[in-house]
């Protein structure tokens, strides 16, 4: 009797407080997987050109959006044979049913036409599962400019399912490496994020190292042998004028632009010392910034442009620093295991990428700005010298091999990799390649 | 000792006529409340647990390594399966119980008691952790839940006492979501990735009705992301659909609220 | 039977032992070559080695990541030090070089500190500073294209090259 009035009392406390809650399930997991989104192929009306027809415009630009998107890791674009509607009509409405069978969660359509000589492409993006239209949107460019658009559409996409800045209309320039490791000749090359239309800005005549994109993309710091003079450049992409920056009396290296483009920060080493210098491009005027008997090399400012990250050997080994851009508060922040060179902050100015150097190997990891948190993402027999995607999610970086007695199997490459670690990549690249550098977007 | 005894039963009546009066649905059936056994304890939550992995990378490696699973593949994961514990009581025993403790109760109640043969009655138990915060929500969201079922339920369903759903019963249920869901790896993590979503539910576990409760946050400036997340949010019980419901108490679960949160998964 | 077996055993030893002797005598061997080009992390043979006039070799070697010059570099130094004095019209470059084992900018610097360090001791020794320049190529002008200890002692140096 006693345990059955207990229980009801229990009972009752319990159901009384609980009773009236309508039924919440906190769902905090889900899976990573790539969103399955299936790319028609653009459709090409038939009342334009023969010449879009030809080069195929419609399923080549289609192409190359599924190819950002499975480069990205973040999506997995399905097999266009298992596609049911034709592009006209998928482009028109769906058919969600059909694309829901072959387990699409988004779809991408659109047609493209000329008027008046001018190439229009459409395209729509649309949640299969919901059986709504995402997003829709029309670009009228120039007829062979074809490329650039189908990466804007790919960040239009980007952004509008992932809720992040997309970073496929942009560049990468780097270093064309050929001939023997002992004598590479090596030249500025720049091409789309994805390897395609690549020029090379220089002749190869003289050693070029390190070329670094402007926040506006239009001019590159870069640093050259010309005349066996090791000095820091400035190269305007339009024009193909080249410029040394500043007058100094002996190597400049590392050049960087700050965020806002008006200044260079390098490195000058005068009788063997290598401290850290400003120049602003406008006044001319050339500040330092360190004053250590160590190296003090390879800096990089933060987005803001109020701190500086560099590269120091003031504690006997490579280590990364922080300081404000004035030079003064000067912070140690790497102290594991190892030494650490090429620290570059992110444009999202929560992290700072680097190189690490372990029981020989190398790594490219990321850290955040006080040191904390250092993750590893990728391990290998060389590499370094990672820059940033303009979103902040992926890096760039270059790798070596290591090559036989007489310099046979030498080979170097561009890597990209995001920030999980694991969708890493190679870039094609026509020749050798190091020292890449991303360009922030190019439409904004 | 008679007195103890008849002071008590004086002091229980006074509480639960006390609770009775303050919630009136509570008037009408008390005796068609589900069973005491749910106060049976069994300490099995550690088992029931699904693993609890936050970090990207962990997840990320177990795709790596398995990478048929990658492609579109959406099957929920295998979890639930292994979690089934060999401690639990068979199902049979469980009835036993539930059988012999309701007669002595009530004994109408057996018949409604057999039918409920799923699967999900195994287990039925509670963790006092997950009432304390359900007694948190359900101060915050009692008015609005009254007017509510009051506005859904109108016959004699009415009398039907909303309860949580037992842990297996939303274990399975959240596997099946997570399974489902594609969190949106772009958004950013320092900000509040709660996306609240209301379900109208039909027997068979189909969706009649979702509804995103802080529907105005879709469109507010700067919080873009916000409405990437809550459609992500609904493209997982779209694509779930029919969820794992239950097979009994339909009343209990035709409403059912999933709080998606994609701040763990991303932090990590 | 058995003393077969036995033999047989010992035949086996025998033969066991002799070739491990075979692999320890080779494998010293080996360290014995290294050893005599490499002390510690520095090059001491003279492979790669040139002369800017008999007897004066043209380079010295780093341990890695170091710029300190070692009692045989000093060596080298002063012999250059001693035929600049006898040839007053010939001006050189000092040449720093890392291995391939460093970040790209770090590596320049370095190079440029071991060309210094080489500098200022022929500057200690009376030649004047006019006389001499420098340049890095950090890790980009080896001279041994291998990757290896010894390839990368051999590419941790610094280079007396005349320059008219």
């Amino acid at each position: 009797m006693k345990n059955i009035l207990f229980l009801i009392f229990l009972f009752v406390v319990f159901f009384a407080k609980s009773t009236f809650a309508l039924i919440e399930i906190d769902i905090t997991r889900g899976n990573l997987n790539p969103l399955p989104i299936a790319v028609s192929p653009l459709h090409v009306e038939s009342k334009s050109s023969e010449i879009l027809q030809e080069i195929k415009v419609g399923s080549e630009i289609s192409k190359i959006i599924e190819n950002n998107l499975l480069r990205s890791g973040l999506f997995n674009p399905l097999e266009k044979d298992s596609f049911v509607q034709k592009p006209d009509i998928a482009h028109l409405k769906p058919r969600f049913e059909d694309w829901k069978l072959i387990k699409a969660q988004a779809l991408i359509t659109g047609k493209v036409n000329i008027t008046n000589d001018k190439l229009r492409i459409e395209f729509r993006l649309w949640d299969i599962l919901a059986a709504k239209e995402l997003m829709a949107l029309a670009f009228t460019t120039v007829p062979n400019n074809w490329r650039r658009v189908a990466h804007i559409i790919t960040d239009k996409i980007y952004k509008r399912l992932t809720g992040e800045e997309g970073y496929f209309d942009t560049r990468i320039i780097y270093v064309a490496e050929k001939g023997p490791k002992n004598q590479r000749i090596k030249r500025l090359a720049i091409m789309d994020q994805d390897g395609a239309n690549t020029k090379y800005l220089t002749l190869g005549n003289e050693l070029v190292l390190t070329p670094r994109f402007n926040p506006t993309n239009q001019m590159v710091t870069y640093m050259s042998y010309f005349r066996n003079l090791p000095r820091v450049y400035l190269l305007d992409i339009e024009t193909g004028v080249q410029e040394v920056v500043g007058d100094f009396a002996g190597m400049t290296f590392a050049p960087r632009f700050s965020p806002d483009g008006k200044k260079i920060i390098m490195s000058f080493a005068k009788d063997g010392n290598s401290d850290i210098f400003t120049m602003d491009l406008e006044t001319r005027v050339v500040e330092r910034i360190t004053e250590h008997p160590a190296i003090d090399t390879s800096p990089s400012y933060s987005p803001d442009g109020k701190y500086i990250c560099f590269n120091s050997d003031r504690s006997g080994y490579q280590q990364i620093y922080v300081m404000r851009s004035d030079g003064s508060d000067v912070k140690r922040i790497t102290f594991g295991q190892g030494i650490y060179g090429t620290p570059v902050w992110s444009p999202r100015g929560d992290l700072i990428a680097f190189t690490k150097m372990y029981q020989g190997k190398f790594y490219i990891g990321v850290m955040r700005t006080d040191g904390s948190g250092e993750r590893l993402l990728t391990e290998n027999y060389y590499q370094e010298a990672p820059s940033w995607s303009p979103n902040g999610r992926v890096l760039i970086f270059y790798r070596e091999t290591k090559s036989g007695s007489q310099g046979e199997g030498f080979s170097a490459t561009l890597w990209s990799i995001d920030l999980t670690g694991y969708n890493e990549r190679l870039i094609e690249t026509l020749t050798d390649a190091s020292d890449p550098s991303w360009s922030s977007l190019l439409s904004k | 000792m008679n007195k103890s005894i008849f002071l008590s039963t004086i002091f229980h009546i006074l509480i639960f006529s006390l609770s009775v009066m303050s919630f009136p649905y509570m008037l009408k059936k008390p005796i068609d409340l589900p069973p005491i056994i749910s106060i049976e304890l069994i300490q099995i939550s550690d088992i029931t647990n699904i693993p609890y992995a936050p970090k990207a990378r962990k997840i990320l490696e177990k795709i790596k390594k398995e990478k048929e699973r990658v492609v579109s593949e959406q099957a929920p994961p295998k979890v639930v399966k292994k979690e089934k514990p060999d401690a639990i009581p068979l199902p049979e025993d469980v009835k036993k119980q539930k059988k012999i403790e309701t007669k002595k109760q009530n004994p109408k109640k057996i018949e409604t008691e057999i039918k409920q043969t799923s699967e999900f009655e195994k287990k039925e138990l509670f963790d006092p952790n997950q009432i304390a915060a359900l007694i948190d929500k359900s101060k915050v969201e009692t008015a609005e839940t009254m007017r509510k079922s009051d506005k859904l339920t109108q016959s004699q369903d009415k009398n039907f006492i909303a309860s949580s759903l037992t842990l297996s019963e939303e274990d399975a249920l959240k596997a099946q979501i997570f399974g489902c869901w594609s969190i949106p790896l772009g958004l950013p993590y320092n900000e509040n990735l709660l996306v609240r979503i209301k379900l109208k539910l039909k027997q068979d576990g189909t969706v009649i009705k979702s509804e995103i409760l802080d529907h105005a946050r879709m469109n507010t400036p700067g919080q873009a992301f916000y409405k990437v997340l809550a459609e992500s949010a609904l493209r997982a019980v779209r694509l779930c659909q029919p969820l794992r419901v239950p097979t009994t108490g339909y009343e209990r679960w035709k409403d059912l609220q999933l709080n998606f949160d994609a701040n763990e998964m991303l932090k990590g | 039977m058995l003393l077969r077996y036995s033999l047989r055993n010992i035949l086996l030893i025998i033969m066991a032992a002799l070739i491990l002797s075979a692999c320890a005598a080779k494998t010293t061997k080996k360290i014995e070559t290294q050893t005599t080009q490499i002390t510690g992390d520095t090059y001491t043979g003279d492979e790669t080695v040139k002369y800017l006039a008999t007897g004066v070799p043209d380079r010295v070697f780093f341990a890695t990541n170091k710029s300190v010059l070692t009692t045989a570099s000093r060596d080298t130094l002063r012999k250059q030090a001693a035929w600049l004095r006898e040839n007053k019209s010939i001006n050189v470059t000092v040449e720093g070089h890392a291995d391939e084992r460093g970040t790209r900018e770090y590596n320049l610097a370095l190079g440029e500190r071991r060309a210094n360090a080489a500098k200022d001791y022929l500057m200690t020794y009376g030649i004047s500073g006019n006389r001499i320049s420098t340049i890095s190529y950090g890790k980009e002008r080896p001279v041994n294209s291998g990757s290896g200890p010894l390839a990368w002692s051999q590419n941790r140096r610094s280079v007396t090259v005349k320059a008219n």
